[in-house]
């Protein structure tokens, strides 16, 4: 008995000492930035950390804001919602100011409460499930677009460029995946005939058998609520069995790594998303940075460097880490971003969200619309 | 439809049998359940990803893909088949004599190892193969059976054809039966038990081997966890064609994959996994001892 005592005395002191090490600096300002960093959606989170910390590191540069020095505090989600939770936790216990994350909308969405809870201010660059910001917390902002704007965009797109008389309609049951499919299923109406709808179970290698039920049913066209992992194995093993009609799908699925999984299957495959940043004007700085600590930039990297700065702009402006008081400047104002001008309306939505089609064409994507 | 199922349900039932034949084997000798079988599975799919990379760099499959994937299964063989003798003789040999417990939880604790192992030296992002075969097959009786579904299911057949042989024609395959029947009287009569033992270990490995490589070509994607519900699976197909019995682990992976499939395509995808499990217990319910497998006569 005495010598478990002895283990758990160590155990105390250990935990003890670890709890010292967390305490706080007040000469710095932390800012999160969270999303999936490891497992099969790691590059997403990967690259929202990136963009984060070189936006952080330019504000250091030019000797941080209100007088110290900022850190970027990175959380692994790992896209998984309770993860989620408990990141949201730490950065509470850490005092941070503001969140750039998170990335999946099954994390933002119960995170969310948590920030706004705790007076946190929290900007997803990529989350686009609507209800995000239909909770009526004024802390919670994102600057991308939403799913039932992006379920319109691709039901517009489908029902006049490809016009189908019959679609099929599956989604990963997340609540961006199951989300997306059910607004473009709403939008679609009932100007095609929707054959098949149903959900594929995220991680599972195996589609054939979910395919080849939708092939029998003969549609021309089918539409995936989802990411990229999963988008690649569909369009990799639709071909297999000879199914040759186009997939629509949404921004998760954008991301070259959907077409190094999917390889010749991915070509034709049409995609919703922000316009190209590398023909704008204003994203030229934030590319070549990137590109030279990083390499080329994800499709949300931009997204997560303006939501830093936006963050940043405000407390510089109102001179404050009250994340009510940053919150209220950050609805009010225009801010001109790398993305361009980025605006928010009473939700915390962008007042614009500008998506259109790409498809992809030689093994890359290109805007088609 | 039902032709393009009863495909797709073979060649993921192959990929199940292999790995099933790994556990029913050591299981038949030793009646100890390697948990870390799955974990040989998840190794020879990363050797595989390997062993193709390094071939593609040296621009072999533009050459000849057959011979670039004879290479690449028999490297993965290779390897995986040390692997797999090398984990009985750390994890198990030490412990032949103990309780029966023993070697069972040395069996979780080395499929931890093995996972964190591949977790760390290779990273925990999912690794992904550019397809290797085309993509368009060839048509029979209305089902589609893509290049690699043809090398999939003309591979594990053509091996566990060997496999049979080897157990029925050959010295160490007698040896092997002998050992299962009896390990002690075998011991007495001059067999080499602790060979025997290192040999099943070798050929259950290799076979997950070619599984691993085979699932990585068929979806190009793997990961350090790949080998966990892999080996539930593969081991679920072991019990329902009757643990210990060869053909009944090759006839219990073809099911389980069959049932999967049909399941998933005619009553829900979502619930795809769920379906393995629901016969196995209504298996298990029926019929304890499996498909194919004896009654036990309890060993101890």
């Amino acid at each position: 008995m005495r010598r478990y005592a002895k283990y758990a005395f160590i155990m105390f002191v250990a935990i003890l000492s670890s709890l010292g090490c967390a305490r706080q600096d007040d000469n710095v300002i932390n800012i999160g930035a969270a999303g999936p960093m490891t497992g099969d959606q790691s590059k997403m989170g990967m690259d929202l950390k990136n963009a984060v910390e070189l936006a952080v590191a330019e504000w250091n540069e030019k000797g941080g804001v209100l007088g110290k020095k900022i850190v970027m505090l990175a959380g692994d989600d790992q896209a998984d919602p309770k993860q989620a939770v408990s990141i949201a936790n730490k950065f509470i216990n850490q005092k941070a100011v503001a969140l750039v994350g998170h990335w999946n909308s099954s994390c933002s969405i119960p995170a969310s409460k948590y920030y706004n809870d705790s007076n946190m201010v929290m900007i997803s660059p990529a989350t686009t499930n609507p209800q995000l910001t239909l909770q009526g917390f004024k802390n919670v902002f994102r600057v991308c677009g939403t799913d039932d704007q992006q379920g319109r965009i691709a039901a517009e797109f489908v029902l006049k460029t490809l016009r189908p008389k019959k679609i099929a309609i599956i989604h990963d049951k997340t609540a961006y995946g199951q989300g997306l499919a059910d607004y473009f299923k709403k939008a679609i109406g009932d100007k095609a005939e929707v054959v098949y709808y149903g959900g594929i179970i995220q991680r599972d290698p195996d589609y054939k058998a979910v395919l080849t039920t939708i092939k029998e049913n003969k549609p021309e066209l089918y539409f995936f609520g989802g990411i990229y992992p999963e988008a690649g194995r569909l369009v990799r093993q639709a071909k297999e069995i000879g199914m040759n009609i186009p997939m629509m799908t949404g921004d998760g699925v954008f991301d070259p790594t959907f077409i190094s999984i999917a390889g010749k299957a991915a070509e034709g495959t049409y995609v919703t998303f922000g316009k190209e940043p590398a023909g704008l004007a204003s994203a030229q700085s934030f590319i070549q940075k990137y590109k030279a600590r990083y390499g080329d930039p994800g499709p949300y990297s931009i997204y997560a460097y303006d939501a830093a700065n936006i963050i940043l702009t405000a407390i510089k402006e109102t001179g404050s880490t009250d994340g009510a008081r940053i919150a209220e400047y950050v609805s009010k104002t225009t801010f001109h971003g790398a993305f361009g001008d980025i605006s928010f309306d009473t939700n915390g939505d962008v007042t614009k969200a500008p998506y259109v089609v790409w498809q992809v064409k030689d093994g890359k994507f290109q805007q088609i619309q | 439809m039902f032709s393009q199922q009863l495909i797709n349900g073979l060649a993921l039932g192959a990929v199940y049998a292999l790995i099933a034949l790994g556990y029913t084997m050591v299981y038949g000798i030793l009646q100890l359940i390697n948990f870390a079988h799955g974990e040989v599975y998840m190794l020879g799919a990363y050797l595989g990803i390997i062993v193709l990379g390094l071939l593609t760099a040296a621009g072999l499959p533009a050459y000849s893909l057959a011979l670039t994937l004879f290479l690449t299964v028999l490297v993965s063989m290779f390897f995986c088949a040390a692997y797999g003798a090398a984990i009985e003789r750390v994890a198990y040999r030490p412990l032949r004599k103990a309780v029966k417990l023993a070697p069972l939880i040395s069996a979780v604790g080395m499929s931890i190892i093995l996972q964190n192992f591949v977790m760390l030296a290779q990273g925990k992002e999912y690794k992904n193969l550019s397809p290797l075969f085309p993509s368009e097959g060839f048509t029979v009786f209305g089902a589609n059976v893509s290049p690699v579904q043809a090398f999939i299911l003309s591979a594990s057949i053509l091996l566990m054809i060997v496999l049979n042989l080897f157990i029925a024609k050959t010295r160490i395959g007698k040896a092997m039966r002998a050992t299962s029947q009896d390990r002690v009287m075998a011991g007495l009569v001059g067999i080499n038990i602790n060979q025997v033992i290192s040999v099943t270990f070798m050929i259950g490995s290799a076979l997950a081997a070619v599984a691993g490589v085979m699932v990585t070509l068929y979806y190009g994607v793997a990961h350090f966890f790949m080998g966990y519900l892999a080996g539930i699976k593969a081991f679920t197909a072991a019990v329902l064609g009757g643990i210990g019995s060869i053909p009944g682990a090759m006839l219990g992976g073809f099911m389980l994959g069959l049932i999967e499939n049909f399941g998933a395509s005619y009553v829900s995808s979502v619930y795809k996994d769920a379906f393995a499990f629901l016969i196995l217990i209504i298996t298990l319910i029926i019929r304890p001892s499996g498909l194919l497998g004896q009654k036990s006569l309890d060993k101890g």
